[in-house]
């Protein structure tokens, strides 16, 4: 756990991103940007009848270092994270630019003890968000969060004078960090994204993280996160 | 918590206020049969399954065949190609719609056999056929929304003065069979998909219209159905109301039908898809699967539905409209009013069009509101069905036109996105419960006062129901377009200066940009980040609140979360810092953009996994 400027995401189900908003305001969070997506589920049952998905919302906070730590402790207690499905928090590392900044310095490296975890971004074209979450699994993630954006747009031969905008599934993954490597190499081998358009993966560390369940994901693999 | 239970709760929050407020008026005011009210509660657990397996099915197959029929429209490079699959897309899913061959049968009867029904069947769909080959055009040459409504209600309006009371009626309730439960979910996925092919500015404001701009097709059609022909009366009485007995065998009873019809609703769709899977898509196996899937679930959940609502509403309706009109007139406006309000909520297209809203603005704009505003829109219109009904001398068009008129003239103050939401809403809001359960509260009540014809006030309830929702929501819309934004004050914070970590091993290759603006900006970001030598990017869309401000919406003062797009580029770390500050550095972005840029270091896995 380290102290740095972060943008502190919050998965929560839909509807309750606004309730954690408002709380983190009060903590002194001054603003926060809301994004839709969708969890996973894992039961036979539901496999069967369609339904992989659970609606999500994803909560983004640019934090100080200060308010970080104060964000995870208090939201934690506020929203029960420490409970199973209650949602997740974690902290990546970001700052945030501003003009006048002269010289980029890479002051913080992934392998740096101090983070536990990472984030697995994963961007593929849509529909192929679950294939991507399944890669994962096999590879012992426990379940992971898809977002639907689209590419920047690509002028198109056609009638109408149309920007094809090709819609894009992101996947963010949480893994402790001795496993990322095993998660990544699989979803790059499954989606075969050595060929070129078929996607990009990245790793942001972690600097802190509440509501994650790891361990109980050896044990038994299943529920949503 | 999944999405079956999500679902099911939602269905359910929508189902129990009707069910209870039907349950308070049989116990207090009207006498029921015990036959019909238990008929009642099984319709009522039945349209709860039936509901929650048909919007499933609506999601798992209607929007991806939207996507992929509106992909193949769009991006045809013949205009005669886009006029011919357009025109047949809006043909066929009219044609099958059993809603439109009733109506077309009650106005054979009405017009004496004068007007067949294969003919206001064909006409209807013709009309519908070339409204959404022309709200296609519209939406892919980007010509406003408003104006092209205004230019088509206007027509309406002029054509108005040369039609009949009764047939502006029979006019506005045949664009309101139309619009039935399988045809709206279908043209509102296909106005997405075509708007997300089309990508651009505009996108989030072409999500929507298409539905409005369909329903005009089957009032122009009917309307120019009674000039030509020169059919100005309806006449006739309807037939004699038989209420059906027992609880089970009703129930029974109207499954074939209703299976058939529905069946014959989903054809045309399903079999245009296939022929376009088999020659042009080829869609994998699996995805297939799902939206075989979806198709047999839409068609099961449709299925239940109209069965509980044809057997266990319609008759409910009826005998509360006739006691209650026997009863007092008042009385009669208050419950229509507020059976209005939260009878539309269970109609099926009012929940897509919901979830859609949600997912088209990342939530930006509450579904809770535009349900309440829908509400308090239908339920005024039934509220102002039932003065019809009761004093004569209110004709229809007292209402019709001047909202119409209101709603086009609001149209262009209102937030553009609203303006395809409320001309939506229309065919949204009457469905299948309206034409059932209102229609026949409706004339259960004309049958027992004696000035009102059964017949002669039965049309026209939906097409109140069809009007009264563009009127609230453009109202809404413009209200939407008075936020004003409010300043926070913030205690200064603290920034602490950043630990400073020591460089262990470098293993980054790339930052992670990203950079939040307000929507429309995306675009803009992305172009000034190429220039500075960045290559892709994803957006996305969300909502959040700025720094230190909020936004209300005036009069109720809800906290809005203004609309955003996040871009997020992966950049090598050599030309980050340059695109990062070639961003901020636009003055226009700064200044109405709002942007915010964030940097971190990220290990990006793109062509080298091997020498990782």
């Amino acid at each position: 756990m380290i102290d740095i400027d972060t943008i502190f995401f919050t998965i929560v189900d839909r509807g309750k991103a606004n309730a954690v908003l408002h709380k983190a305001r009060e903590l002194g969070a001054t603003g926060g940007t809301i994004l839709l997506g969708e969890g996973t589920v894992q039961s036979k049952l539901m496999d069967f009848l369609g339904i992989t998905e659970t609606r999500k919302e994803i909560l983004l906070i640019p934090a100080s270092a200060g308010l970080d730590a104060v964000l995870h402790e208090q939201l934690s207690e506020a929203f029960k994270l420490s409970k199973k499905n209650k949602g997740i928090a974690f902290s990546v590392p970001f700052k945030r630019w501003s003009v006048d900044e002269s010289v980029q310095e890479h002051n913080i490296s992934i392998d740096d003890e101090r983070f536990t975890h990472c984030c697995i971004f994963t961007i593929v074209d849509k529909g192929k968000g679950m294939d991507c979450i399944n890669a994962a699994r096999a590879a012992g993630a426990r379940g992971g969060t898809i977002i639907h954006g689209h590419g920047a747009g690509v002028p198109a031969d056609s009638y109408f004078p149309l920007a094809i905008e090709p819609q894009k599934d992101t996947i963010l993954i949480v893994s402790k960090k001795d496993k990322a490597f095993a998660i990544k190499s699989r979803i790059y081998a499954d989606l075969e994204l050595d060929k070129p358009g078929n996607g990009i993966i990245f790793t942001l560390p972690v600097s802190r993280a509440s509501g994650l369940f790891e361990n109980k994901a050896e044990e038994r693999k299943g529920g949503s996160s | 918590m999944s999405l079956l239970l999500d679902k099911v709760k939602e269905v359910t929050k929508t189902l129990v206020p009707v069910v209870v407020l039907v349950l308070i008026i049989c116990f207090t005011i009207v006498n029921v049969s015990t036959d019909v009210l238990v008929r009642f509660l099984v319709g009522s657990v039945l349209l709860l399954i039936g509901l929650t397996i048909f919007l499933w099915g609506v999601d798992l197959a209607m929007n991806p065949i939207g996507e992929y029929m509106s992909r193949e429209v769009a991006t045809s490079k013949s205009p005669v190609k886009i006029a011919i699959l357009s025109f047949l897309l809006g043909f066929l899913v009219t044609v099958a719609e059993p809603d439109l061959l009733i109506l077309g049968n009650q106005i054979e009867d009405a017009s004496g056999g004068f007007l067949g029904s294969a003919l206001i069947v064909y006409m209807v769909s013709i009309g519908v056929g070339v409204m959404i080959l022309l709200g296609i055009f519209r939406l892919l040459r980007d010509r406003p929304l408003n104006r092209f409504m205004a230019i088509t209600y206007g027509l309406i309006l002029v054509m108005g003065f040369f039609v009949s009371q009764e047939f502006l009626a029979i006019a506005f309730d045949s664009s309101g069979a139309t619009t039935g439960a399988l045809t709206t979910p279908f043209v509102l996925a296909l106005s997405l998909g075509l708007s997300n092919v089309k990508g651009g500015k505009y996108t989030e404001e072409n999500s929507f219209g298409l539905v409005g701009i369909m329903s005009a097709g089957p009032i122009l059609a009917v309307m120019t159905l009674s000039i030509v022909s020169r059919q100005k009366n309806i006449h006739g009485d309807a037939a004699e109301y038989v209420f059906q007995k027992g609880i089970i065998g009703p129930i029974l009873e109207a499954i074939p039908q209703i299976f058939l019809e529905s069946l014959l609703a989903l054809l045309p769709i399903t079999v245009l898809f296939f022929i376009f899977n088999f020659a042009k898509f080829k869609i994998k196996k699996h995805e297939m699967l799902g939206i075989i899937r979806g198709l047999v679930f839409s068609l099961l959940g449709l299925v239940i539905f109209l069965t509980a609502v044809n057997s266990g509403f319609m008759d409910m309706g009826r005998i509360i409209g006739i006691e209650i009109a026997k009863m007092s007139r008042g009385l009669l406006i208050a419950t229509g009013f507020v059976l209005g309000l939260i009878v539309v909520l269970v109609e099926p297209a009012v929940h897509v069009l919901g979830s859609q809203i949600e997912d088209v603005t990342g939530g930006y704009i509450p579904v809770n509101l535009i349900r309440v505003t829908l509400s308090l829109g239908v339920g005024t219109a039934i509220a102002l069905s039932m003065v019809r009904i009761v004093v004569p001398a209110v004709k229809l068009w007292y209402f019709i036109l001047p909202a119409f008129a209101v709603a086009v003239l609001l149209s262009f103050k209102s937030n553009p996105i609203f303006v395809g939401i409320a001309y939506d809403a229309g065919g949204v809001a009457s469905g299948p419960m309206t034409a059932t359960f209102v229609l026949a509260l409706a004339q259960g009540a004309a049958s027992s006062i004696e000035t009102a014809n059964v017949l002669v006030d039965g049309f026209g309830v939906i097409a109140m129901v069809a009007t009264a929702p563009v009127l609230s929501l453009m109202i809404l819309g413009t209200i939407f377009q008075r936020r004003k934004v409010v300043e926070l004050k913030h205690e200064a914070e603290e920034t602490s200066p950043a630990a400073v970590m020591p460089i262990t091993l470098s293993d980054f290759n790339h930052d992670c940009l990203i950079a939040v603006a307000n929507r429309g900006y995306a675009e803009y970001i992305v172009d000034l980040a190429r220039e500075a030598g960045a290559t892709g990017a994803t957006i996305f869309h969300g909502r959040g609140t700025g720094d230190h401000q909020a936004v209300l919406l005036p009069i109720v003062n809800i906290e809005l979360q203004p609309e955003k797009e996040i871009v997020c580029l992966i950049t090598d770390i050599d030309i980050s810092a340059n695109v990062a500050s070639h961003i901020l550095e636009d003055e226009q972005l700064a200044e109405k953009g709002e942007v915010a840029v964030y940097i971190a270091p990220t290990v990006a896995l793109i062509k080298d996994l091997s020498q990782n």
